[in-house]
């Protein structure tokens, strides 16, 4: 990890240094603004409220020259560090590289953009210090183009039907939470977004708070259909993994037994015709009946392979999370042998 | 987990019990007496009724009782995973949280157990619960459970079992697989098994947990297992079997596309549907085939990464 990537300020990793309040990294990966400026405006709160923080910006090897200032910063002592990645790595990975980084045990990740006003942060960070695992910013009231909202609409609606975590912002991407959150969390890919969605799979007790937006968040956002063709990927993704990861077969299973009896029934009409003396050489139903039953046959098939796989990577891996146990060590073994003996 | 100080461990898990924690608990110490060399874990499964308060207090009174919180509801599956992987005994016995089954029947099945076997399965003798929505299904699954696993075991439902703890440092559930647990050792782990009959009580207490709802699941979960336990280590012979058999489908279709053309059929058409007929089933054999060469690279990858878990052996000495 250390020959990927370049710890571009004075390294404050290592033994003697103090233990911070909040870590709040910032992954640069898209439209960044003006970093400097960042970072002035979101400490103020921070440092107004008396808490010890650092800002971790993690850096891709495209935004060399962005990081400068950010450099300067931290040679005049401000608590900043800047990683700098070898290679392009995405956003899942940048921040679960940078919670095996951070010094403190609250995290806040921050878009390299402004979306919410600064002091909403301090909201943010208590909710995790009452008992929170994963506080997720709603941005509220919203203060932007109307076509933003409707995209945001569409796309929650579209999630509130694969998940019952009710959220309303989930990719305004200003999330605080335990760092242990971050750390075990298997994010990759394009899954960043849904962080909080996954984190209450784990059985992490995620809430919303609704913050503030940002007066710069404000212009509209049409994208390319590429990139929303991507989201609704993202969403069929997430509803496989959600729901089936430990059982392919019931998703593959259901699938192609409805493919398979479609098809089934058709072709036995297309029998029934054919015993009462109707040629069906020439009917295109049969084509369509044999093609439904080869399509499920193909869906069981992967969803047994996928079985396979879960199947084989059983052994190492546990379907739950342990909130709290009587260690044995509380009434040690030791102990019960002594009195077994006795 | 190289020693194990106690002779027995009773795994519980519990979700929403909050009237039945106290009273199962009592039961158990009555029925294994104070001898002290048995724990008892209660595996909490995200309940949000009490049931966590009320464990909590027998805990921290009783030393052989241990209380284990998942972090939400997970299914009884991983619940009972997460206390099998916390066992301290040599023996462990498994239950509902209900009070339907009767801890006094934890002595037999240990008892059985050390009769050579590796797992012993109660099965409930006058069952006492609804016909129609529990007793008639639970017929009809067993049923299926037995031709397909080919495990002959009466009531794969009761929850009340005992395990060698070699036995189940070699299994894991996961998923919903509680149901099939005996098929799943004899399956991948080479268990002895042995069956006894257990007492069985009306449910006084709170709710029942299961709903119709879960047939499909079953049928689903039953095919993986029958897979897991015929082609674990060949799933390419699984996929050529599958394959040879759309090729035959394939090669009859041809035969009619065929006399479809020169015209002996009904009426004389084209043959454009039975080929693409035939073509079709074709393709899907090339499509298992290569779906089987994947499944052994995922298996050819796992045993060279970390081997496997090998089954038990039972060495006979006279």
């Amino acid at each position: 990890m250390t020959e990927q990537m370049r710890v571009l300020s004075p390294d404050t990793k290592g033994a003697g240094k103090p233990q911070l309040d909040v870590s709040v990294i910032v992954p640069i990966t898209e439209r960044p603004e003006d970093l400097a400026e960042l970072y002035h405006e979101y400490s103020v709160p921070l440092s107004e409220s008396g808490q010890s923080f650092e800002f971790i910006f993690m850096a891709e090897p495209w935004c060399g020259p962005l990081t400068k200032p950010l450099i300067e910063l931290a040679a005049q002592g401000h608590p900043v560090r800047v990683l700098q990645m070898g290679q392009t790595m995405g956003e899942a990975s940048l921040l679960r590289l940078a919670a095996t980084h951070c010094h403190a045990p609250v995290v806040v990740t921050l878009p390299a953009y402004r979306r919410i006003q600064a002091a909403g942060l301090l909201e943010l960070i208590q909710a995790v210090i009452d008992g929170a695992d994963v506080v997720n910013a709603r941005r509220w009231p919203r203060r932007d183009a109307w076509l933003n909202r409707l995209q945001g609409r569409i796309f929650h609606m579209l999630l509130g039907s694969i998940t019952s975590q009710r959220l309303h912002d989930v990719a305004s991407g200003v999330r605080a939470m335990r760092r242990e959150v971050l750390l075990r969390l298997p994010l990759y890919g394009d899954f960043f977004r849904f962080l909080p969605l996954l984190a209450a799979r784990e059985g992490y007790t995620v809430t919303e708070l609704a913050v503030p937006q940002h007066e710069r968040d404000t212009s509209t956002r049409v994208y390319g259909p590429g990139v929303y063709l991507r989201r609704v990927i993202d969403l069929l993704g997430l509803f496989f993994l959600l729901r089936f990861t430990e059982k392919p077969l019931r998703f593959f299973g259901l699938l192609g037994s409805t493919l398979a009896v479609t098809g089934s029934a058709l072709l036995a009409l297309l029998l029934v015709q054919r015993l009462q003396g109707q040629g069906i050489a020439d009917r295109p139903l049969l084509l369509l009946g044999v093609l439904l039953v080869v399509l499920g046959i193909q869906a069981i098939a992967l969803g047994l392979v996928g079985e396979i796989i879960v199947h084989l990577h059983a052994s190492g891996r546990r379907g739950y999370r342990i909130l709290e146990e009587d260690s044995p060590s509380q009434h040690s073994a030791a102990d019960d042998s002594k009195s077994l003996s006795a | 987990m190289t020693t194990s100080p106690l002779q027995l461990s009773v795994v519980v898990p519990l979700y929403n019990e909050v009237d039945n924690v106290i009273p199962l608990v009592d039961a158990v110490t009555a029925a294994l007496g104070a001898s002290g060399s048995w724990e008892l874990i209660l595996v909490d499964d995200g309940s949000t009724d009490g049931t966590v308060a009320a464990a909590d207090r027998i805990a921290a009174a009783d030393r052989r009782v241990r209380l284990i919180r998942l972090a939400r509801n997970y299914g009884q599956t991983p619940a009972m995973q997460a206390g099998f992987d916390r066992v301290r005994g040599s023996v462990v016995v498994s239950m509902d949280g209900d009070l339907q089954n009767d801890p006094r029947d934890i002595p037999l099945l240990a008892a059985k157990l050390d009769e050579g076997y590796d797992l012993v399965a109660g099965y409930r003798k006058g069952r006492k619960d609804k016909l129609l929505t529990r007793k008639i299904p639970s017929w009809i699954a067993n049923r299926l459970i037995q031709r397909i696993t080919q495990v002959k075991i009466r009531d794969n439902g009761c929850s009340l079992k005992a395990y060698r703890v070699d036995l189940l440092r070699r299994m894991n559930l996961y998923s919903d697989m509680h149901r099939f647990i005996p098929a799943v050792a004899a399956a991948t782990a080479g268990a002895r098994i042995a069956e006894v009959p257990v007492r069985h009580h009306a449910r006084k207490h709170g709710s029942s947990k299961y709903g119709l709802s879960r047939i499909l699941k079953v049928l689903a979960d039953l095919l993986t297992i029958k897979m897991i336990r015929s082609f674990r280590d060949r799933p390419l012979a699984m996929m050529a079997a599958g394959a040879l058999l759309a090729t035959l489908l394939a090669t009859a279709v041809a035969v009619a596309a065929t006399v479809a053309a020169v015209g002996f059929g009904p009426q004389k058409a084209n043959a454009v549907v039975f080929s693409g007929a035939a073509l079709l089933w074709l393709g899907l054999a090339g499509y298992l085939l290569m779906l089987g060469l994947v499944a052994e690279v995922a298996l050819w990858e796992h045993r060279r990464e970390q081997g496997d878990q090998l089954p038990l052996v039972h060495e006979e000495n006279n």
